[in-house]
């Protein structure tokens, strides 16, 4: 414990008392929300491997569903198929640092439809990835692919193009 | 340094970065996407010359170098874009120099890469050890890379603000 009473974590939850009803509002006045809210190193540091994260996940998997719709044809899919661990690295430093953000904030954000608009597309994305890792890692020698796993790649592409925009709109919104 | 942001701030790009609501995201989200192709292209090649994923080849992991210097210029043209919008705020944010600074590491490091190491390495098979300096490449190449992200995702609170 001695750990978290030095980033001030224990302080936070200790001095912190829930006055908005609901989950939402417990989440926000909890000491992790309000750490990540106002300690001057914890906002930027969540933002900073919220950046990390997505570069792995996103970054990774729209390299791979390029692959898988035939450019790069070079780099054999079996080759890919443990890049999904790493991207899945990404995605769970995502969804912690992601957490975090949200618990500072969590009642504007659950009625910003970017918001939620992002969200539903980040789970679509992941979606897509456990879809396609099983598809690539079971790819013959050949490395031919059915089109239903092509088009799932080209979707995935989409998918992660305007998760990201909608993302980035989330500071405007 | 005065005149050069007075310059700037007089250009046409100037009104175009700042004179309208979208410009400003739009570029961001052009920065972020391009620097996920960058990122991502640069982990699988770097991750390779590592010793990563051997059974790749390393001239095929090289097809996605045009992948990944489009996305750079993209960066780079977005992320002129927000410093002909805003050069005070940059310049005088210590936090952008530092990433100029790991762009710079970054860049030299490449020039060894394409100089020195690629003509060693592209003779290679599938399977075959990458040599040291091809190692040391690589991880140097993503540590810089990481860094460069890092403290650009940072500037808006670091220094003396900024977007």
């Amino acid at each position: 414990m001695a750990f978290l009473d030095a980033v001030g974590l224990a302080e936070c939850v200790h001095g912190v008392e829930a006055t908005q009803a609901g989950f939402l509002g417990w989440l926000e006045a909890s000491g992790l929300g309000e750490c990540v809210r106002s300690s001057t190193p914890g906002y930027p540091s969540m933002i900073a491997l919220h950046a990390i994260g997505m570069a792995i996940m996103v970054g990774l998997s729209l390299v791979i569903d390029l692959r898988i719709l035939g450019f790069f044809s070079g780099i054999p899919l079996s080759g890919l198929k443990r890049f999904f661990g790493i991207a899945w690295i990404g995605f769970g430093i995502n969804f912690l640092s992601g957490s975090a953000l949200f618990s500072a904030q969590a009642i504007s954000y659950m009625v910003d439809w970017v918001f939620l608009t992002k969200m539903g597309l980040v789970l679509l994305g992941a979606i897509t990835a456990g879809i396609l890792q099983p598809a690539v890692a079971n790819a013959g020698p050949d490395g031919v692919l059915p089109g239903s796993t092509k088009a799932v790649a080209g979707a995935a592409i989409v998918i992660w193009i305007v998760a990201i925009i909608m993302g980035r709109l989330t500071a405007y919104l | 340094m005065n005149a050069l942001m007075d310059w700037m701030l007089s250009t046409p790009i100037n009104t175009l970065v700042i004179g309208y609501a979208w410009s400003w995201p739009t570029l961001e989200s052009l920065h972020f996407l391009a620097l996920c192709t960058l990122m991502g292209s640069l982990l699988i090649m770097d991750l390779r010359l590592i010793g990563f994923q051997r059974i790749i080849p390393l001239s095929a992991v090289h097809s996605l170098m045009p992948l990944a210097i489009g996305s750079f210029a993209i960066n780079l043209l977005s992320g002129l874009g927000f410093l002909f919008g805003d050069p005070n705020t940059y310049f005088q944010n210590y936090a952008f120099w530092v990433k100029m600074g790991f762009i710079v590491l970054a860049g030299i490091n490449f020039l060894v890469y394409f100089t020195r190491v690629e003509p060693q390495i592209l003779k290679l098979g599938p399977n075959d050890p990458t040599p040291g300096s091809a190692k040391l490449v690589g991880a140097l190449s993503l540590l810089f890379w990481f860094g460069v992200l890092s403290y650009g995702r940072l500037l808006p609170y670091l220094g003396t603000g900024g977007g």
